[in-house]
């Protein structure tokens, strides 16, 4: 299967082997630690479903934004408890990405909101510097090699960077960029590229991490690959995570609850909580269960679109 | 690769030595069998016996020259960068500034040389002068151009990283911009020693300009030839050594 994968990926031969030996690595590690992950994980997902105790690691209640005369958010409500990991979903459009920037707080949102960071009360301003983002596009700078894209945030923070490059030289492998330390990003391909800039993300250690569509803009097959692997890194590393997609699949493969978003403005329409077993193999998107909660989240999804269709009139 | 560059590069060089041989041969042949006086057209032969006879105070000229364009070249360079970042940084100084850059820069830079004589005399210094007010403009436009190139996700990102103005700038904006402010340095290269040569011209006390000058008014056409040969080579190894900085150094265009 994995002679397959490489065959068919559509990158450049060096990309296709690396990506090759980083999924030899995953699916070894993976199989290997399968029951330990599945009770580590038990403990950890039934807080979530049932604990309403544990303190929200980012809260965000009566939150809107208004640019001009468009509502891109109205009185959005989102709470995101330490360890989990969080997928949104929503028509085009319906102000995900507006919910991100306030998150990282490249935004304001209207006053009269409501945004606590582990219980404190904070302006989005706060929260500069707190968060790790990315972005959707993996916006690596052109004249830094792979290991000094990665390091970008923390020196950034004043870390030196022999100590910056010493932290990242240890986290290559595990991103399936053991090698290609001294690479330029016009040498690698675009899942090689997309796992630098998570890279970047993960070296930044902050507690709570912002994914925006980091896979959209990949192929189905490195998609795939790039799922199970950052579901092992989130697991190793336990962070907290915020995943914008389109893709429903993506979204109930990824998360421990699915957000649906509203067409603009945007609220939240659905909470789903997906309590399909960790660690998930890729298999688990044909199991009922799974097409099950498929098929609710595609009802309030194409519900929405429609609206956002008609609301712009075309 | 580089193996590959270089001999991709070495070819060009041995193309466009080709290519001067080949003119200096036209021009020799048709010098001699046209039988042309030298204030027309003197033979390269007599040129470059020219060169020979009067290598001596040429060199000195173009040491002078030369001194004098990349002093107002590095001056120039360094005040149309900092020029640039400083209105970049001041969103309110640009309005004012860049209109009034474009109007100064659109008229020959040359016109001002007889105002820049009077005020800084005959030596080098107001060569120096000229040389820093042509290049200073085309390195701050260029630097404006390259500074707003920046892509307003990546300073969102750099700022979510806790990133202040100097870090954006520092580590995004100028990097980004780089590649526009050198190609400005390297068209400014000629442009310095056009510059030079010119306000030499106007009044020195020596120079290639001043040797050319000179020599025109004694009608000795062979040593303006080899004076514009030799200005020529200063031009071309100038804007050779900043193409190979570029090449270096702006790798990821």
């Amino acid at each position: 299967m994995t002679q397959g994968t490489m065959a068919l990926s559509d990158e450049g031969s060096r990309g296709a082997a690396a990506d090759a030996t980083g999924l030899i690595d995953r699916l070894g590690f993976s199989s290997g630690k399968v029951t330990m992950s599945t009770n580590v994980k038990l403990e950890a997902v039934e807080p979530a479903v049932t604990g309403e105790g544990e303190k929200p690691l980012i809260e965000l209640r009566n939150v809107s934004k208004t640019f001009g005369a468009v509502k891109a958010l109205s009185d959005l409500e989102v709470s995101i408890r330490p360890g989990e990991l969080v997928t949104v979903v929503g028509p085009s459009g319906c102000g995900k990405s507006t919910l991100f920037n306030i998150l990282a707080g490249l935004e304001e949102p209207d006053p009269g909101n409501v945004l606590r960071l582990k219980g404190v009360s904070s302006t989005a301003s706060d929260l500069l510097g707190k968060v790790s983002f990315m972005p959707q596009r993996d916006l690596l700078l052109p004249w830094r090699n792979v290991i000094d894209n990665a390091i970008l945030a923390l020196e950034i923070e004043g870390m030196p960077r022999s100590e910056a490059r010493r932290q990242a030289m240890e986290m290559l492998p595990e991103f399936g960029l053991a090698g290609f330390e001294a690479q330029y990003p016009n040498q690698l391909s675009g899942g090689m590229r997309q796992r630098v800039a998570l890279m970047r993300t993960f070296l930044f250690k902050r507690d709570l991490m912002l994914l925006d569509e980091p896979f959209g803009a990949l192929d189905a097959l490195t998609r795939t690959m790039m799922q199970r692997w950052l579901l092992d890194v989130w697991q190793k590393h336990k962070r907290t995570v915020l995943f914008i997609t389109h893709d429903v699949d993506e979204a109930i493969f990824l998360g421990d609850r699915v957000l649906v978003m509203t067409a603009r403005p945007g609220r939240i329409k659905l909470e789903q909580v997906v309590d399909l077993p960790r660690p998930r193999k890729a298999d688990i998107v044909t199991s009922p269960e799974f097409i099950a909660l498929k098929k609710t989240l595609l009802e309030a999804i194409e519900e929405e679109s429609m609206k956002s269709f008609q609301v712009s009139g075309h | 690769m580089s193996a590959y560059m270089q001999s991709d590069s070495a070819r060009q060089i041995g193309r466009g030595l080709a290519g001067a041989l080949l003119v200096a041969a036209i021009w020799e042949l048709s010098a001699r069998g046209l039988n042309l006086p030298a204030y027309v057209l003197p033979s390269v032969t007599s040129i470059l016996g020219g060169l020979v006879n009067d290598a001596a105070s040429l060199a000195k000229a173009a040491r002078y020259t030369a001194a004098e364009s990349f002093a107002g070249y590095v001056i120039g360079c360094l005040v149309g960068m900092a020029a640039a970042v400083l209105v970049t940084m001041i969103p309110a100084a640009r309005s004012v500034v860049l209109p009034l850059a474009t109007a100064i820069n659109s008229v020959p830079v040359v016109a001002y040389s007889p105002l820049v004589l009077l005020w800084f005399g005959m030596g080098m210094a107001s060569k120096i002068v000229m040389v820093a007010v042509a290049v200073s403009f085309t390195i701050f436009l260029s630097t404006i151009a390259g500074l707003d190139r920046v892509d307003r996700k990546s300073v969102d990102l750099i700022r979510s990283f806790g990133a202040g103005r100097l870090a954006v700038l520092w580590r995004l904006r100028l990097p980004t911009a780089l590649p526009l402010i050198i190609a400005g340095m390297r068209v400014s290269t000629v442009r310095s020693v056009i510059v030079a040569i010119v306000t030499e011209m106007l009044g020195a006390y020596d120079g290639l300009g001043w040797i050319i000058y000179q020599a025109v008014l004694q009608i000795d056409f062979v040593k303006v030839w080899a004076a514009i040969i030799v200005a020529s080579s200063i031009s071309l190894t100038f804007f050779g050594a900043i193409s190979f900085i570029e090449r270096r150094y702006v790798f990821w265009r």
